[in-house]
This record gives structure tokens, C-alpha cells and sequence, in this order.
């Protein structure tokens, strides 16, 4: 009886080509644009802006910054006449402008007032990008002050030998992975694709109801449990497929389009297999009491819909969690989409094991257990 | 085979019962045509006997066993072809048949061979691999019907077959009923159309507001009113409606129209003299037995088709 269910629910999937997209090509689709879209967020690259240099200055400090940011930023665009215009316009990304008496006021005993070396930016330059370009160019002014006052009072000369930046480093902590777009967004638009059953399930449930297939099997004789089962287990396995279709994207398609990829070597992977069934059985969970409560296609769809977005909006599907202000990071707490994706973050980025995503999984299975008993008392309801 | 005690029902909320005190005997072997207006109680009865319902008051027995006992036993003795489409449109007309059938319990060569018995009595063997959903009306009706026989049920319940079929699906549907009655399975039959029900039904029951208004052999039914006129008169009606008070019931319809059942004594001579002699215009006057219809307008005070 339960195998003749199932068999009918995958029979009817596979031959419904837009529930198969919006299930697998939706989620993958979001995983490779916004891994291509936030590439750089966790590795900023200040070395592809265009950029021009305004060296207004001869002397040899002077022409030390220019050149050295030459090395470390590539060839700089040939300044434009009207290079103010240039950078309103956005064809330049920032303007490097070496004051006359730079080389002066670096070699002076004491530091002169006046800004030396001003960076001027277009106005749509990230603000990270242009920190990042500041704090570059304040560590080589303070370098090059630093070798020019080691010269004049004791007479060495350090030909860059003395940089202050191998003094400091600074790195994550973490056995086998680094955080990249693509390792931050494969587990989040995961944990969405997964949630996005909601949809499938409520808008299937509704149309036998309204069919009155749910009605037949009952007098049947086919008990409640059995037809709840027979909706979950299908896309408990479809959960399974999302999850190796999306991992596989991020291992393979990913480099393949330019992107970071997904790093598997050295997780745990008990720990993965464990999240990914809790948040399957959330997932299902939910979407079974959402089911069972609406009455209309419409609500299916505008319900299912609003609920995986803004579980996902909220959860740190779409925006990370971490740039969140305090209050709405509390908020995240509460939405079952975030304990996934955090629980898949401590095995994906945090080489976390069983013990680092048990808080998590029992969270989503809590809340399975809750949403698979309000489906089985709002389905009796309904078959009253 | 069937008898319905004093069944009453009433949904949590609402401000009345939905059946009252409902009492019927279905025979084996026979057809029962259950006809009603809308929210006469019909949906509420089919879904007591389907098990969709649990009995508030009254009782249900199957064979002298209280039909949530027999039902225990055997669901699918009484099984039901609902007015909506209640199978799945994305599989064939085949996979429909196999995932209901194993669903009833059917298994091995048992569910084989109904599968086949089932396609050939809703002669939809040309259509076994076609989607469900590329039928036409009339074979989808056919497949709601066949997936109800699929556990060679003792009683079907089968809520408006007919509804949105061209004629020819609704000729081959009412022939299946005959057919099924002929074979022994006990069909409980709702419908609009009150010519199916006098082409199919060995019993009829009238349901209103939640109360059988009356339940007969269609013989009986048919043969208590008598002989009857409907007659369309203008000028002195309330001098001709005085006459033809000595010849029979009257009964005035909505249209204007006047419903005269006819005493035994009388005669269609006798009325028509009678309202020649009252003064007022004769302008139609129609002789006939009494027809289901009619019977069904005076109990309810409406026709099906006004709902």
C-alpha cells in the first residue's frame, strides 16, 4: 500500500518538469550566481580597480610609493586630463595623489600637518574596498617614514629589508578549509532548495484534497499515517538528491565557471549526513502542516512561498547572519532555515563533528516532530 | 443490505442539523436513486456511508453489523466514485488503476485481474497507457467509476456520475449501473437529472433540509399520484380554482402554471367543463400521468434545476 503511494508521488514528480526545476535548477541556479556574485566578499581583490596615479612630487620617497604601488596593484590607467570627471563617471575607480612635498614632509623630524597622499574614490566604490586601499596606503607611507628616519639617524638603509609587514599576519583558524563565496553559499541556498518543498508538497496536497483522492483512500481503508508517509518519504529522497546535486555543483561546476571550489576533503561527514536528515525532516514537517491547513491552490503558493522567504530572509539564507545588526541576528535564531545553515556551516567551514551540530539538528528535529504533529491532527480535522 | 436508523447529523457550528432523524433501507441488488436539491443532506449521507462521517445519532448497519464495525473489517465493501475527478491526472489510466488497487489491499494475480475486469467494464482498455489528465470528460467519469469497482465492492455509492458528460458517455454510464445492479452490487445513485434516476432507479428517496420527504419503490412513487392536469387559465381563476377543488388537489406552480391531481372520480371532461362554467379563459390544458418530477416539485416546492 505505502510502496503503491510512493511510487504514485515520484511518478507524478518526475512528470511535473516545472516542480523539477523550481526544486533542483532553482537552487543551483542561486548557488552559482551569488557564489559569482560575492567572490570577492571573503577575498577582496583591491588589485583589479582602475586606478590612476597624480604624482605630484619628484622626490625619491615619492616616486618609492609610486612604484611600489605599481608592483602591487598593476599598471595604472593613463591619467585622463579630466580626471575628477573620470572618477564622478566611475571610469576610474580611485585616484592616488602624491602632494608636491610628500617626500619632504616623510623625511621630516617631525610629521608636518596636511594630508600628503590622498586617495579619492568614485563615489560607488565599496566602502571595504576603499578601507582596504587606505590601510594599504597608510602602512607604505609609514614604512617609507620609517626607513627614511632609520637612514637619516642611523645610517641604514633598509632597500624595504625593515617592512613592518612581516612583523604581522593574520589568517582564520582552520584545519582544512578557508571561507569562501562558494563554501558560505552551497550550504545556504541548500538548506532554501530544501525548504522549497514546502511548495510542492502544500500544492499537491491541496489539489488531491480538492480531488478528493485524499477523501477515496480513506474509504479505502488507507490510514492517515500512511498517506502522510507516503508524501514525506519521496521527498525525503528528493531532500537526498538536492543535497548531492548541490554539493556537486560547488565541487565541480563552480571551478569550472570561475569560482572557488567547494572544499569536502577532511569533514565530517556522520556530522553532514545527520544535518542534512534534520533539516529534510524540518523541512517536510513543515510543509506537511502547512498542507494540511491550507484550502486553496492560491494560499498553497502565496503561503509556501512567503514562509520559505522569509525564514530564508531572516535566517541568513540571503544576507550572512554575521553583517546583521545585533537585533536582527537574534532574530535569525528563530528560524529553523538558520539552524540549518549554521549546522552546516560547523561541518563545512568549522570542521565541526557530531558534538558542534547536535544543537542544531535537535532543534530541527523538535521542530519536525512539532510541525509532523500539527499535520496529523489538522489532517484529521480535514477529513471530518 | 443496508438500513439507516433516525440518522441525524449536525457539523460543529452550524445553526442546523444536516440530516434529521434520516431513515432508508437499501435492498441488495437494487439501485437507489437519491435525489434532493443542494444542501438537502445528499454529500452528508454519501459521506456517512463512505466512512468519511461518523454517526452522531442514529444508527448504520451493513448486514445487521454497525457499519464502522463492518467497515473495520472490510473497507472496501462500500466504496465511493465521488463527483470530482478523484484520481491522479499525471499517470495513466493503467498506473490510476494499479496504485488504487494496491491501495485497496490488492495484490498478486487478484489485482491483475481486476485491473482488467475493471478497464473492460469501463471498456477503457484503448486507453490504459493515455495520462488521466488527456481524457475526455465522459472517459474520465468512466475511470472514476472503474477505480470504485476495483475491489469488487458490495455497494457503491456513486455522487452525480454524469455530471458534465456528452450524451453518449451518459448512456454508457447509466447502462454500467444496470449492468453492476444486474450483477448483484448495490448502487446508491445521486443526480440532477430526474430522467436518470426514473431510467435507473428500482428505489427512490427524496431528501430535503436533512429529512427524507419520501422513499418508495419508483413503481409506487409514481403510481400514488395518479392521474393529473396542468392546466394555464386567465380571467376568473379564483372561480375556476373554487370548482376544481371538487375535482382533485390543486396546486399552483411559480410560472403561473396549475398542478390538478386528479381524484379517482374524475376526469379531464369534467375539469374542463368545470372551468368553462366558472368564466375564465382556458389557455392550455395538459393530461398525463404523474411524473417524478412533479412529484419531486410538490414535495420540495422546487425543481432540481432552480437550486
Amino acid at each position: 500500500m505505502l510502496a503503491a503511494l510512493i511510487r504514485k508521488e515520484i511518478l507524478a514528480l518526475l512528470r511535473d518538469p516545472h516542480g523539477l526545476a523550481a526544486l533542483f535548477v532553482m537552487p543551483v541556479l542561486f548557488i552559482v550566481i551569488m557564489s559569482l556574485a560575492l567572490k570577492d566578499y571573503y577575498s577582496p581583490s583591491t588589485k583589479s580597480l582602475a586606478y590612476a596615479i597624480v604624482n605630484l612630487d619628484a622626490g625619491p620617497q615619492a616616486q618609492t610609493l609610486a612604484s611600489q604601488w605599481r608592483t602591487q596593484h598593476g599598471s595604472p590607467a593613463t591619467l585622463p586630463a579630466d580626471w575628477r570627471a573620470a572618477l564622478l563617471s566611475g571610469h576610474l575607480q580611485y585616484v592616488l595623489e602624491i602632494a608636491p612635498d610628500f617626500s619632504t614632509a616623510i623625511s621630516a623630524m617631525s610629521t608636518p600637518p596636511g594630508v600628503k597622499a590622498h586617495l579619492l574614490a568614485e563615489p560607488g566604490l565599496e566602502h571595504a574596498a576603499l578601507r582596504s586601499i587606505e590601510a594599504e596606503l597608510a602602512a607604505s607611507t609609514g614604512e617609507l617614514r620609517a626607513d627614511a628616519l632609520q637612514e637619516r639617524f642611523m645610517g641604514l638603509t633598509s632597500a624595504g629589508g625593515n617592512s613592518i609587514r612581516k612583523l604581522v599576519s593574520a589568517e582564520r583558524v582552520a584545519a582544512s578549509v578557508r571561507p569562501t563565496a562558494v563554501q558560505q553559499n552551497v550550504p545556504a541556498w541548500l538548506v532554501f532548495g530544501m525548504f522549497f518543498v514546502i511548495t510542492a508538497i502544500a500544492s499537491l496536497f491541496v489539489q488531491e484534497a480538492r480531488d478528493g483522492t485524499l477523501a477515496r483512500l480513506h474509504t479505502i481503508g488507507v490510514p492517515r499515517n500512511i498517506q502522510i508517509l507516503s508524501k514525506a518519504l519521496p521527498y525525503l529522497a528528493v531532500n537526498g538528491l538536492q543535497a548531492a546535486l548541490m554539493l556537486a555543483v560547488g565541487v565541480w561546476l563552480m571551478p569550472l565557471l570561475g569560482g572557488d571550489r567547494l572544499q569536502l576533503a577532511g569533514i565530517h561527514w556522520p556530522a553532514l549526513l545527520l544535518m542534512l536528515a534534520s533539516i529534510s525532516a524540518a523541512a517536510i514537517g513543515f510543509a506537511l502542516a502547512l498542507a494540511c491547513l491550507v484550502r486553496t491552490h492560491a494560499q498553497a503558493a502565496a503561503l509556501g512561498a512567503m514562509c520559505n522567504i522569509l525564514m530564508a530572509a531572516i535566517g541568513g539564507i540571503m544576507v550572512p547572519a554575521f553583517v546583521m545588526p545585533p537585533v536582527m541576528q537574534a532574530a535569525a535564531a528563530f528560524s529553523p532555515m538558520n539552524w540549518g545553515l549554521e549546522g552546516l556551516l560547523q561541518v563545512l567551514l568549522r570542521d565541526g563533528g557530531i558534538a558542534a551540530v547536535l544543537p542544531y539538528a535537535a532543534r530541527l528535529v523538535g521542530f519536525a516532530a512539532l510541525m509532523w504533529l500539527a499535520a496529523t491532527l489538522l489532517f484529521q480535522r480535514r477529513m471530518k | 443490505m443496508l438500513t439507516i436508523s433516525a440518522l441525524s447529523f449536525q457539523y460543529p457550528g452550524a445553526p442546523q442539523a444536516a440530516l434529521s432523524g434520516v431513515s432508508l433501507q437499501v435492498q441488495r441488488g437494487r439501485v437507489l436513486g437519491l435525489l434532493g436539491p443542494n444542501g438537502a443532506g445528499k454529500t452528508t449521507l454519501i459521506s456517512h456511508l463512505a466512512g468519511l462521517l461518523a454517526v452522531q445519532q442514529g444508527s448504520i448497519l451493513l448486514d445487521g453489523q454497525p457499519l464502522a464495525q463492518a467497515r473495520a473489517e472490510r473497507p472496501t465493501r462500500i466504496t465511493l466514485a465521488p463527483q470530482e475527478y478523484a484520481f491522479y491526472p499525471m499517470l495513466t489510466v493503467a498506473e490510476n488503476l494499479a496504485c488504487f488497487a494496491a491501495a485497496g489491499r490488492l495484490t498478486g494475480d487478484k489485482k491483475r485481474e481486476r485491473i482488467a475486469a475493471c478497464l473492460s467494464f469501463a471498456q477503457l482498455e484503448r486507453f490504459a497507457k493515455t495520462r488521466a489528465e488527456q481524457l475526455s470528460g465522459g472517459l474520465k467519469r468512466r475511470l472514476n467509476l472503474a477505480i470504485a469497482l476495483l475491489p469488487e465492492p458490495e455497494l457503491i455509492l456513486l455522487d452525480e456520475p454524469t455530471v458534465g458528460v456528452d450524451p453518449q458517455s451518459r448512456a454508457f454510464l447509466l447502462d454500467a449501473v444496470k449492468a453492476l445492479a444486474a450483477q448483484g452490487c448495490t448502487v446508491l445513485y445521486t443526480s440532477h437529472y430526474i430522467e436518470e434516476i426514473e431510467a435507473i432507479a428500482d428505489d427512490v428517496a427524496i431528501l430535503d433540509n436533512g429529512r427524507v420527504l419520501r422513499a418508495a419503490t419508483l413503481p409506487d412513487l409514481l403510481a400514488e399520484g395518479g392521474a393529473q392536469m396542468a392546466l394555464r387559465i386567465e380571467g376568473s381563476v379564483e372561480a375556476a380554482l373554487a370548482l376544481l377543488a371538487n375535482f382533485g388537489t390543486v396546486q399552483a406552480s411559480h410560472d403561473g402554471e396549475i398542478a390538478l391531481c386528479l381524484n379517482a372520480s374524475a376526469t379531464p371532461a369534467g375539469v374542463l367543463q368545470a372551468i368553462a362554467t366558472s368564466g375564465a379563459t382556458l389557455h392550455m390544458a395538459r393530461y398525463g400521468s404523474h411524473d417524478l418530477e412533479r412529484l419531486f416539485m410538490q414535495l420540495t416546492h422546487r425543481t432540481l434545476r432552480d437550486e
